[in-house]
């Protein structure tokens, strides 16, 4: 186990996110694929801390920081589809253009 | 030893979010989410940072995938398939995130971390609560105190918005 292979690990997790977030339509879909890029992020943080000399306590700290985040996102974000599907009955984002994306 | 665990766990996770992209039904792409933060958090008991597995299984699994899980339940009619984009697009997606992870890796290869085969260099205990919990309420310029009390608030906040974001409308 190198720092060579768990950076090859987060960049394939990352792009495996960025391939769902692109091709999923579904709005719980592309969190979900946003998530598994954020996972990514946080493998990179854990690794370098951990291969790495430097101040090695910080990586941890940043991936907590990151977990937080992610949880304060997740809950606004999926409030705002359970408000949306109220409205529309569907979560397609072709068809949603409340948000104007 | 320590490598075929690695690899293992590696799959795993790989396999589990390969899953979640490409699944038909939205709650097997959930189910399969667990799979992939579980690997996560067992990769990183293997780099020796048990509070950050921990709090993985907690938050991740425990809340996020559940709250997910919760979502499409509320939102879901059963038989409903995922959204998934037409097969030009699919290619298209396929093709960038491809370019994107060649990009990632010939810039890795560059500074020649991929070759290097050093392992542990931070010594064992690194990542552990007593360390962790340290650094964090040191008011110190190495300290984390403020970012940790702005993410108390954080947390708050998005909890109040979120309950104002999904209420019903006509009170």
């Amino acid at each position: 186990m190198t720092l060579g292979l768990c950076l090859g690990l987060a960049f394939a997790l990352f792009s495996i996110g960025a391939y769902g977030a692109m091709t999923r339509r579904h709005i719980v879909g592309m969190l979900i694929a946003v998530e598994i890029m954020l996972n990514a992020a946080n493998i990179n943080f854990v690794a370098f801390s951990h291969f790495r000399a430097g101040d090695n306590t910080a990586g941890p700290i940043f991936t907590a920081f990151v977990i937080a985040v992610a949880a304060c996102e997740m809950a606004v974000a999926l409030a705002i589809v359970i408000s949306m599907y109220r409205r529309h009955k569907n979560l397609d984002i072709d068809k949603l253009r409340d948000l104007h994306g | 030893m320590v490598d075929i665990g690695f690899y293992i766990v590696a799959f795993a996770i790989l396999a589990g979010a390969v899953w979640a992209v490409t699944a038909k039904n939205i709650l097997h792409s959930a189910m399969a989410l667990i799979g992939s933060f579980f690997g996560t958090a067992i990769l990183y008991l293997m780099l020796s940072a048990e509070f950050i597995a921990i709090a993985q299984v907690l938050v991740y699994i425990g809340g996020v995938v559940i709250f997910v899980i919760f979502t499409i339940l509320l939102t879901t009619r059963l038989g409903d398939k995922a959204e998934i984009a037409p097969g030009m697009r699919k290619l298209l997606a396929l093709a960038l995130s491809g370019t994107l992870f060649g990009t990632f890796v010939h810039a890795l290869s560059r500074t020649g971390i991929l070759m290097s085969t050093k392992t542990q260099i931070a010594d064992s205990n690194y990542a552990s609560i007593e360390r962790i919990g340290m650094r964090f309420l040191d008011p110190g310029a190495n300290g984390f105190l403020v970012p940790f009390e702005i993410i108390s608030l954080l947390l708050l906040i998005s909890v109040i918005g979120a309950i104002v974001i999904a209420r019903k409308e006509e009170v």
